[in-house]
């Protein structure tokens, strides 16, 4: 957690916004270090099928299956579907072109999800595209244990969005992400500069909480 | 003149909006009311469309909090919080200050953008 674009304001936003939109050089940079969660060996970044990556990873995970031979290692990979976690998800979303992809690492004190991703496209078409690449892995390499997933905002074209339980995956336009702004406010929190702008409602001077009938209500009465 | 809370929501009820949008936000000399609500009965709980007639339009809205207490283990709100969307699912508002309840995420539904916008979670 420390040192990870998480919801502690460290430095400047924009720094950090930056740091966060580079989102896999952190991921990289800290599983080297072996500080977070991770794999303690870092993934070889390999960007052909993930099946060949799966076989990478597990011949440097395994630690004592150098006897394998290569063909035999693939082979075994075939059957071995690679886990679908974070790097994974990230390797996909390479793979499939999509412009700035900001992967946010939330608290467990937020019980919402692990990371919260959020990834531009360059057309509608293009946001469909991944969504439904993205939920075709997902199906193919779940275990049986974990929910069905569908995808949110079909009918939109310029948001739709995907909850994997521990993740959560945002597909916006380039224009949609400015308006919205997610971004600032998870990692910001309480300092996002568009909650600040919303003016705070005061209670009028003679409000009594649930005394009478009549009195109650107040707050949907707008005059 | 003003009745207490009887059902959740439906139709009539004067409700509150709570995200940022300019329309919730802007003052009216009549408070937004539901006219319609998207379900099998004519009775709204958390999680469920309505559509709100606010400044002489129609717009839809997701009911996120109501003061009649709901199931064991789930908040009740002493206001009836609603958030503006639009006919696609997406919201109006760009933020949502007052807490969301938590079980939105379990409902089948499509409301992965409303808690994307929101501060903080019951």
């Amino acid at each position: 957690m420390p040192g990870r674009g998480g919801t502690r304001c460290r430095s400047a936003a924009e720094g950090m916004w930056r740091a966060v939109s580079a989102g896999c050089r952190l991921l990289r940079l800290v599983s080297a270090a072996g500080a977070a969660a991770l794999r303690p060996e870092p993934p070889p970044r390999v960007f052909g099928a993930p099946r060949g990556a799966c076989a990478a990873a597990r011949g440097a995970g395994g630690g004592g299956v150098g006897a394998l031979g290569e063909a035999e290692q693939r082979q075994a990979a075939d059957t071995i579907l690679p886990k679908f976690n974070i790097d994974f998800v990230v390797a996909l979303l390479r793979q499939e072109n999509a412009k700035d992809i900001c992967v946010i690492q939330l608290p467990p004190e937020i019980k919402y999800c692990n990371y919260f991703i959020i990834v531009n496209g360059s057309s509608t078409r293009h946001l469909h595209a991944m969504a439904h690449y993205m939920l075709k892995m997902y199906k193919h390499h779940k275990e049986e244990s974990d929910p069905h997933t569908h995808i949110e905002g079909k009918e939109t074209d310029d948001w739709l969005c995907i909850d994997f339980g521990s993740i959560v995956m945002h597909f916006m336009l380039p224009e949609t992400r400015e308006v919205y702004e997610l971004e600032k406010l998870w990692t910001l929190g309480s300092y996002d500069d568009q909650l600040a702008q919303i003016t705070p409602q005061s209670l009028p001077e003679d409000f009594i909480f649930g005394l009478t009938p009549n009195s109650s209500d107040h707050l949907g009465m707008r005059t | 003149s003003i009745t207490g809370a009887c059902q959740a929501i439906q139709k009539l009820t004067r409700v509150r909006v709570v995200d940022n949008s300019a329309l919730g936000n802007t003052p009216y000399h009549r408070p937004p009311k539901c006219i319609h609500v998207y379900n099998k009965t004519g009775v709204g709980k958390v999680g469920d469309k309505i559509l709100l007639a606010i400044k002489g339009e129609k717009k839809k809205a997701l009911i996120v909090g109501h003061k009649m207490p709901g199931p064991p283990m789930t908040p009740r709100f002493d206001s009836n919080n609603v958030v503006l969307i639009e006919d696609n699912g997406n919201p109006i508002g760009t933020r949502i200050k007052t807490p969301i309840p938590y079980i939105l995420r379990r409902r089948e539904g499509e409301f992965s953008k409303v808690l994307a916008i929101a501060r903080n979670f019951v």
